[in-house]
């Protein structure tokens, strides 16, 4: 038994140092490529001649770019400054969440790269901790609370849009029952959905959002099916607040309604897609470098709304009619100037009690931390 | 023309270290045809991999870090191989474990961590250990069968832990995010110098030595070579295999469970979601590790490290050379893919003939070779 | 029957495996309208030939014809077009689904299903027509075992089977269910099948067989009508009308008893009675031979005595001590030492050692261990000399013994048993699959250990074996004892007879 097993082990060994010497003898032959840093000097040029540091952007995504959804919409932030002489650009799709990123962001840091967005929550920890040891780069995270000197956060006022589609919702629904297909129990989500609710229920008062959780950011199947099981019990508009589009086809296929998210879903479902809330990110991207590139960049948490376009809504289709869409636009005019904005009283809870009072707006620490439902809700916050 | 597999009656001793050879050569060879068609250089990439996982301090140290609980988990679903005992379950186990070192800590405890961490490791060891002594237990007194009730049983770890951190353990100033609150200094696992290497190795290679010793020299190990090399000799020897059976998951999970302690105590500290990664969790990149191990606790080691070289030499070229995600991926299943077929064909060699002599029925897996007289279903 | 034509001719067909001919110029003839038995002890190449026919093995030399066609049968799906079927021992059955699932599995192709109902259909009034109950849209789980028999033959007979192959059917029923099944192939004949029936019981034989064809070591040894022959002409074909022996005298003084057997009964793996009721005693410096033929008891009787099968009733006890329902552990620290029929299956871990195999039984004994663990260089030196003493031929101690050919294997087992300290040795079938050489060396090996005061039981088929080896010779038929008589002059016809059936005081 010692002799076969041993012969085993001589086996792994084996295996071992056959991929090691294969990849020694390649490395020997396998110097042509520039590798890191190249194209630096040239972006040095070009910042030169804009004036200020050249900027290495590096982009760390929780899915792939081909999503549909929230990374492609950070995509199109990157591109748009990736045309920018000054600014070179990179990303790493599909890193995993928590302490895995850290290797990832850490790579970047070591190779060159001076601003380093992370577009995920559970980036948050391992970009605290590679800003720790590396106060010369810029970070900044995406959709997360905590902060330091070098570490800035970013995000959008989602529930701006979300609230805008839910009035659309609301005056398309004939059913009076909205279906709403929920990723997470975080406070983003939660936040959405009460804002869509309030939406809905601003011009049809009677109407409930049905909510069904699929605990995914991305899994078409089961996205699907949660979406079906909302058409099931009588949904005739469906959104959502995952990356693909299925709950959207889901819609369709039943000839309902729907609303995207993230990005513009009309071409996965033309006969049902009415609007979406989307991102874009460009606007904050393009800020950021800018600080960066004159060295005037400070920390601090940017959450910005419509009125800077970070957030906002995608074209109406021809399935709105144009007294929802003027109806819309008015609402949208409020917020953008300031005189209103989503969260504002009176709010009721599920159970009826008073979550905002009469005249009161909630504060941003407490739409951050929303972990309750909004009167209109039906279903549970899990955990 | 048919093709079918003939056992080959003596294995050849030149094919055995042959064989892994070339199949990861071939491995290389077809991912180098790969790369080749999206346009990068396979020699430069294989190059830039396996510099920045074995050639640099900062990224060696990173392979270990990814080693860890690959190493750990790795060795526990080798031990429940050995004795035919397939658990896929090694995933749930980490999750349990991760989550019995956790629950010490949501006790309130912040106490010295000569105290904390043997009380974390125990509580993952158990926790793991518990959860897989579920399925040995049904398979030992039902003849339920282990790959669905430890396969399942994943699943429900996986959603055991995410109740708890969205619910009563979750951070009351996360915002209402999923994860508990960070661990007390004494919950934290010692790193070594600047790097993310942590007391978790230690374990690791501690346990490897453990079940070197356990497996090839003790006696109860040859019961457990014995009882998975033939099941009904090692009734014929008096062995116990039942017992046996719930001692190995218990070794087994509690391996695993400590897996999971390392990951939150000494990379995470504090118990999320994702503790282990999506793409290639640890608990089923375990089940590939001990194949490829051929079931030895040193080629455990060697194969972990190997794995952690290839993510981590994987991520760099994403980032260097650009590269789509997804190649750490393919090289990872073609290394596999082929290392197992070889393993097949060293084994069997492939026929091209139809009804071909002394093979078994067709139908019937090939596992013995035809008695002398081909009575192969023959009574008394 | 005068002008019966002829189903199946084979002739002259030779078969070799390494090192063995399994087939050795057999010619066999079947004819519709007959049920065709094919008698031979396990391992004269019965299921060889039966492979031959069903294209399962391709014969090395020799001609086949099919209703006068002479035929080459590639794979099992020529055999099957030429409405050739045959029902295994196991059956290859999926439990989930239902009986008519199970008849037309594979047979749809490509743009044509099977459909369920039309087949349904066929499927009932095929077993109405030859007595096969069984509904078809039971699924198989829900079936007892000769229900699920009665859907293997249903789905050969859906194929459009006229020549079908039973391989032991038997083995698995209850007596009840035996006759059922004697019922159908009554009836299968007089459409016009042909079968061929595989069995070593002999009652069932001259009960429902027409004629009946005996091998013996490869060779067609005889042909017989059924209503020429009887159970002894039949056992004296099966074992060789002339036996050629020589007696390894047995001991003058034997001493004390070391085991005693007492009216015990066992069930086999399918809880049908395999034991009854048997009792006998052997003692030191004795070989109590067991002889029968295969699947009446004999492994159920070597598993009880060594502690794998519990007993359902009786006791036995070893100097004395209660052994009955003793584990096997508890059976080997009691000092009984066991050589089983199975080498690769039971008795040795193919992919383990000289040195770890040599150790399989032994390894708690304190001169194995080393605290937890094992003392390897003790194993090493004991495999070591075993090596020698046994005249093992094997590269090293070191040797993965799946390598070792079947009589160094044997050897290996023998001398582990041998030399481990004990009271009673279990041995069976030590000889079959041997070669000449290392039969004898195997037998000597035994005598000599005898010499030396060890009681012995010798389960085995081989009556030559038995005459030139046992003191005492003990007969079992369908789990009884039919009598012990001593070696020394034992007479022939009378083993053939008891062996077929008749107790000692009717067969003498």
């Amino acid at each position: 038994m010692t002799r076969t097993w041993r012969r085993a082990g001589f086996t792994s060994l084996a295996i071992l140092l056959t991929l090691g010497s294969a990849l020694l003898f390649l490395a020997c032959g396998g110097g042509e490529d520039a590798g890191p840093g190249a194209g630096t000097e040239d972006a040095a040029a070009r910042a030169g001649a804009a004036g200020g540091i050249p900027v290495k952007a590096a982009f760390v995504y929780v899915s792939p770019v081909g999503d549909a959804g929230w990374t492609l919409a950070h995509d199109g932030g990157r591109q748009a400054i990736d045309e920018l002489p000054w600014v070179e650009t990179a990303y790493t799709e599909a890193v995993p969440e928590g302490a895995e990123a850290e290797r990832t962001i850490n790579q970047y840091v070591r190779n060159g790269y001076n601003l380093i967005f992370t577009t995920s929550f559970g980036y948050m920890d391992p970009t605290i901790n590679v800003a720790k040891s590396n106060p010369e780069v810029t970070f900044m995270h995406c959709s997360g609370f905590k902060t330091a000197d070098n570490v800035g956060t970013y995000f959008g006022r989602m529930y701006q849009p979300r609230y805008l589609s839910g009035v659309i919702a609301g005056k398309m629904t004939e059913s009076g029952k909205v279906g709403y297909v929920a990723a997470h129990p975080i406070p983003e989500v939660i936040r959405g959905i009460n804002a869509f609710t309030l939406g809905v229920r601003s011009v049809n008062p009677e109407a409930k959002v049905h909510v069904v959780w699929t605990q995914t950011w991305y899994d078409p199947a089961k996205e699907r099916e949660a979406a079906e099981s909302l058409l099931d019990i009588g949904a005739d508009v469906i959104t959502q607040h995952q990356d693909t589009p299925a709950p959207q086809q889901a819609a369709e296929k039943r000839g309902h309604y729907s609303i995207g998210y993230n990005s513009d879903m009309t071409s996965f479902a033309p006969k049902a897609h009415l609007t979406a809330p989307v991102w874009d990110w460009s606007v904050v991207y393009k800020k950021v470098a800018e600080e960066v590139r004159d060295g005037t960049w400070s920390s601090g948490q940017y959450w910005g709304g419509l009125e800077d376009g970070v957030v906002g809504l995608a074209p109406y289709s021809d399935l709105v009619p144009q007294e929802v869409r003027d109806l819309v636009e008015a609402k949208k005019a409020e917020i953008v100037s300031g005189s209103w904005d989503v969260f504002t009283g009176p709010i009721n809870d599920q159970a009826g009690a008073a979550m905002v009072a009469d005249g009161e707006s909630m504060s941003d620490e407490d739409m951050l931390g929303m972990t309750a439902f909004v009167e209109g809700v039906v279903g549970n916050v899990p955990g | 023309m048919p093709m079918r597999l003939e056992l080959r009656l003596e294995r050849s001793r030149k094919l055995e270290y042959l064989v892994p050879v070339v199949s990861v050569a071939l491995a290389l060879l077809v991912c180098g045809v790969l790369l080749l068609a999206t346009g990068t250089n396979p020699v430069s990439a294989y190059a830039e991999m396996f510099t920045e996982a074995f050639g640099t301090s900062y990224g060696f140290a990173e392979v270990l870090v990814k080693a860890t609980p690959l190493i750990l988990c790795g060795l526990g679903v080798m031990l429940a191989f050995k004795m035919l005992f397939w658990n896929i379950g090694a995933e749930g186990q980490l999750h349990m474990g991760a989550w019995a070192a956790t629950a010490v800590v949501m006790t309130g405890w912040d106490g010295s961590a000569w105290l904390m961490i043997p009380a974390m490791m125990f509580a993952a060891a158990v926790g793991g250990g518990l959860w897989a002594l579920i399925p040995a237990y049904l398979k030992v007194k039902l003849n339920c069968n282990e790959i669905i009730t430890t396969l399942l049983m994943n699943y429900v770890a996986i959603l055991w832990v995410a109740h708890f951190i969205y619910g009563p353990w979750k951070d009351p100033v996360s915002f209402g995010f999923p994860m508990t609150r960070q661990f007390p200094d004494g919950a934290q696992l010692m790193r070594f110098g600047d790097s993310r290497v942590h007391l978790g190795l230690l374990f690791a290679l501690v346990a490897a030595i453990v079940l070197y010793l356990v497996q090839e020299k003790s006696r109860w190990g040859f019961e457990i070579g014995v009882t998975g090399g033939n099941p009904a000799a090692a009734r014929y020897a008096g062995m116990n295999a039942g017992r046996n059976m719930i001692l190995v998951m218990l070794m087994s999970g509690g391996l695993a469970g400590l897996a999971g302690m390392a990951e939150v105590s000494g990379i995470q500290l504090k118990l999320l979601k994702d503790i282990s990664p999506h793409a290639a969790p640890y608990g089923y990149t375990a089940i590939i590790i001990a194949w490829l191990a051929r079931r030895n606790p040193w080629g455990v080691v060697l194969v972990s490290l190997l794995m952690g070289g290839l993510y981590v030499g994987g991520e760099t070229v994403q980032i260097t050379m650009k590269l789509p995600v997804n190649i750490v991926l393919i090289i990872q299943a073609l290394i596999l893919f082929f290392v197992l077929g070889g393993d097949i064909l060293s084994r069997y060699r492939l026929v091209y003939r139809r009804g071909v002599s002394h093979s078994p029925p067709s139908g019937g897996t090939p596992s013995a070779p035809p008695r002398g007289d081909g009575e192969v279903l023959g009574g008394g | 029957m005068t002008k019966a034509r002829v189903a199946v001719s084979m002739e002259g067909i030779v078969k070799r495996f390494p090192g063995v001919i399994a087939n050795d110029r057999v010619d066999l003839e079947l004819l519709e309208g007959e049920i065709h038995t094919l008698l031979g002890e396990n391992g004269a190449g019965k299921s060889t030939l039966m492979n031959v026919l069903t294209g399962i093995y391709r014969a090395d030399e020799g001609t086949l014809a099919v209703r006068g066609t002479p035929v080459q049968l590639r794979t099992p799906k020529d055999a099957i077009d030429l409405g050739i079927g045959m029902v295994h021992q196991s059956f290859k059955l999926v439990q989930t689904h239902t009986v008519t699932e199970n008849i037309v599995l594979g047979l749809g192709r490509g743009l044509a299903p099977v459909k369920l109902s039309e087949a349904e259909e066929k499927v009932r009034e095929l077993s109405e027509r030859y007595g096969l109950q069984v509904d078809p849209g039971a699924r198989i789980w829900q079936l007892s075992i000769g229900e699920q028999q009665r859907v293997e033959i249903l789905k050969i007979l859906f194929r459009g089977a006229r020549i079908l192959l039973l391989d032991e059917p038997t083995a698995v029923l209850t007596p009840q269910e035996a006759d059922e099944l004697f019922v159908t192939l009554k009836a299968m004949r007089a459409k016009g099948h042909a079968i061929v029936f595989i069995s070593h019981k002999l009652d069932e034989v001259m009960a429902i067989s027409d004629r009946i064809t005996v091998l013996r070591g490869g060779k067609n040894v005889g042909t017989v009508r059924t209503r020429d022959t009887d159970p002894q002409d039949l056992s004296n074909l099966m074992v060789g009308r002339e036996i050629r022996f020589e007696r390894f005298p047995g001991e003058e003084v034997r001493g004390d008893e070391i085991l005693e057997v007492v009216e015990l009964s066992a069930s086999n793996d399918r809880g049908l009675e395999a034991l009854k009721e048997i009792s006998f005693t052997v003692s030191a410096g004795e070989i109590l031979g067991f002889a029968g033929v295969a699947g009446n008891g004999q492994e159920e009787l070597a598993e009880v005595i060594t502690g794998l099968r519990t007993p359902t009733d009786g006791s036995i006890r070893l100097k004395g001590r209660d052994m009955t329902g003793a584990s096997p552990k508890q059976v080997i620290d009691a000092g009984v030492s066991y050589v089983p029929a199975d080498r690769h299956g039971v008795a040795t871990v193919g992919d383990l050692s000289l040195t770890h195999n040599s150790v399989l039984r032994r390894y708690r004994e304190k001169k194995f261990a080393r605290g937890p663990f094992l003392h390897l260089a003790a194993a090493v030196d004991y495999a070591r000399r075993l090596i020698k003493e046994f005249n093992i031929m094997t590269p090293g101690e070191g040797t993965a013994v799946r390598t070792l050919s079947g009589g160094n294997l044997q050897k290996v087992i023998l001398a582990r048993e041998i030399t481990t300290h004990h009271e009673l040795l279990v041995v069976m079938s030590a000889t079959r699959g041997l070669d000449v050489g290392a039969t004898e060396y195997v037998r000597e090996t035994l005598d000599e250990h005898r010499k030396k005061g060890a009681a012995i039981v010798l389960i085995s088929e081989d009556l030559e074996e038995l005459l030139s080896l046992s003191d005492r010779i003990a007969v079992l038929f369908h789990g009884e004892v039919m009598g012990i008589l001593d070696a020394e002059g034992a007479d022939i016809e009378t083993l053939g007879l008891m062996m077929a059936g008749r107790k000692l005081a009717e067969a003498s």
